[in-house]
């Protein structure tokens, strides 16, 4: 079950502040990097609550914002509908993906079921790859944003897209929290205990587990809906079990099953990427070498270090050093 | 009320019941004893589809039960299992949310409520985490999230184990007003004296099989069978 704490609540505020600060002085380079950060964070969070708090490791998420993705960019570039209307339907649309496989996949676990939602994942990249209504390999460009100029707001401006994309990021993470402390959470949370146990308690297990899968790929849609109107051009790429997989990294490097943990993750991660490839194109093999050094610490990424420092720290203070009676004793004699 | 008839089940390939045959009735405490290993766990992961049948046939009010545990417990069957099976990241209040559905052929009238009445020590713990409880309040919080499933028959596994002796009196207590209330139970149990001073019928399971069966006053009469099945 997910619960706040002063420091998940300190670290969403500094997160919060730094992408602020940043949004207001950056430049264009600097906002196309934070607008990035913004919307891998979105992904990631919809990938931890199903993966971190319901044990269902997906490899499929990639091709989830990939179909909010193309889903948004058909509706608007060819089908001439509104941005507005558009955004909801690709993340309806996603959503309703993600239902199907969360209840296909359902049944299987572990490994079966990463390489189950690696299959779908494949199954759309192909597809979307070879349809030429798709754009096929080419992809497929001249997106439109957003329209909010009746409301004073020019999402085509880049700091403002930023501002946007913070903005949403922040409605998903609320939602995401919601969800997780309803009823549906708890049921989730009770799945990724004991699953046999929560049957046993009348608990249809496998709908549980496909709606919160498409939940999350509602969000992850939400996620994709954004990459095709920051970059206004997509490509089937986005659809690859390469996101998928750098999504997963993203969670663990970050913290799996904490849901700040992968929004620092997804700083972290393109910070790295772009600092690291401007010295060196091996940049992925800094990453690697990153989160092996992260796995092998057993620390849950690296806000699961930072909640374990604290806690100890916290445990430290209430109770003083466990040599301290040592020490006084040495004072004494 | 439910009926067990001929039923062989087991884990995988290994067979641990070989044709038991059982009845619990409706009002009633039924009490199903006998050593380590004899099948009496299994006997109740059977009847509530955690194990499959292999063969024979387990019906509820004469109609048969289905396989899966979500249909059994709608069907108003709720099964505290020996390892009572707390959820610890949840807090006392959600494991109890999280059973606190009506199905159709719920039974009892149970709310948060009542259960709270009938364990207090649970109401002051509400908001503690699964794993800061000691093993009594467990095994409430255990009975409590069942009773909230508003069960027609209540299935207990060996709900004394590795309890404190004032624990398991206090648990006697509460079973005896469930009892009372005519809820139907179904008790599995090591402990001779808790299991026969609740139970209106008792059997006896060895070697998979029923070898004994009748009240509660004869089990305790029975020393011929208390010593060759028991080791009382």
């Amino acid at each position: 079950m997910f619960r706040h704490t002063p420091l998940r609540y300190g670290t969403l505020a500094l997160l919060a502040a730094l992408a602020l600060f940043k949004a207001v002085t950056a430049d264009y380079f600097g906002l196309e990097i934070l607008t990035e950060i913004l919307i891998l964070a979105i992904l990631v969070i919809a990938l931890d609550m199903v993966a971190g708090f319901g044990g269902m490791v997906s490899l499929c998420h990639g091709a989830l914002m990939g179909v909010g993705a193309f889903a948004y960019a058909l509706l608007t570039v060819k089908a001439g509908l509104t941005p507005p209307l558009a955004l909801a339907a690709a993340i309806g649309i996603t959503g309703g993906a993600a239902w199907i496989i969360g209840a296909i996949c359902a049944r299987s676990h572990g490994i079966y079921f990463i390489m189950a939602t690696l299959a779908f994942g494949q199954m759309a990249y192909s597809y979307v790859f070879q349809t030429p209504t798709f754009g096929g390999d080419d992809g497929l460009g001249g997106i439109a944003r957003l329209d909010l100029t009746a409301f004073g707001i020019d999402l085509n401006d880049s700091r403002t897209f930023a501002l946007f994309c913070l903005a949403a990021l922040a409605a998903s993470y609320c939602a995401i929290v919601g969800i997780l402390r309803s009823g549906l959470g708890r049921s989730l949370t009770g799945i990724m205990h004991n699953e046999q146990r929560m049957r046993a308690l009348g608990l249809t297990v496998w709908r549980v587990k496909a709606d919160v899968f498409g939940l999350s790929g509602m969000i992850a849609g939400l996620a994709g809906a954004l990459a095709a109107q920051h970059m206004m051009f997509i490509s089937p790429g986005l659809l690859s079990w390469k996101v998928s997989g750098e999504a997963l990294v993203v969670v663990i490097l970050g913290g799996l099953g904490t849901l700040v943990g992968p929004i620092v993750g997804a700083a972290a991660f393109v910070l790295l990427k772009h600092e690291v490839s401007a010295l060196t194109s091996y940049w992925h093999l800094v990453v690697g070498v990153i989160l092996i050094a992260v796995v092998m610490s057993r620390a849950n990424g690296i806000f699961g270090w930072i909640e374990t420092r604290w806690t100890a720290r916290k445990a430290t203070r209430r109770t003083g050093p466990a040599d301290a009676p040592l020490k006084e004793a040495r004072t004494d004699a | 009320m439910l009926d067990l008839s001929a039923i062989e089940s087991g884990y995988g390939e290994t067979q641990v019941l070989h044709g038991l045959s059982l009845t619990a009735r409706p009002g009633r405490v039924l009490a199903i004893l006998g050593r380590n290993g004899a099948g009496k766990s299994t006997t109740l992961k059977t009847i509530m589809g955690l194990l499959p049948t292999k063969a024979g046939r387990i019906t509820l009010d004469d109609r048969p039960l289905p396989a899966r545990p979500f249909d059994i417990a709608r069907l108003g069957i709720a099964y505290v299992p020996e390892t009572r099976d707390i959820f610890p990241s949840l807090s006392v209040r959600e494991n109890l949310e999280l059973a606190a559905r009506r199905f159709p052929c719920a039974n009892g009238g149970w709310t948060m409520a009542r259960v709270l009445e009938l364990f207090p020590r649970l109401g002051e713990r509400l908001d503690n985490g699964g794993t800061q409880l000691s093993g009594g309040e467990q095994q409430m919080l255990a009975i409590a999230r069942a009773l909230l499933m508003n069960p027609r028959l209540l299935i207990l596994d060996e709900p004394t184990e590795g309890l404190a002796p004032i624990i398991v009196k206090l648990i006697h207590d509460k079973l005896k007003e469930l009892k009372s209330a005519g809820l139907s139970m179904i008790l599995v149990e090591q402990n001779f004296g808790f299991a026969t001073s609740l139970a209106d019928d008792v059997v006896v399971i060895g070697k998979g099989r029923v070898v004994w069966s009748g009240s509660a006053p004869e089990i305790r009469a029975a020393e011929d069978i208390q010593h060759a099945w028991l080791g009382v």
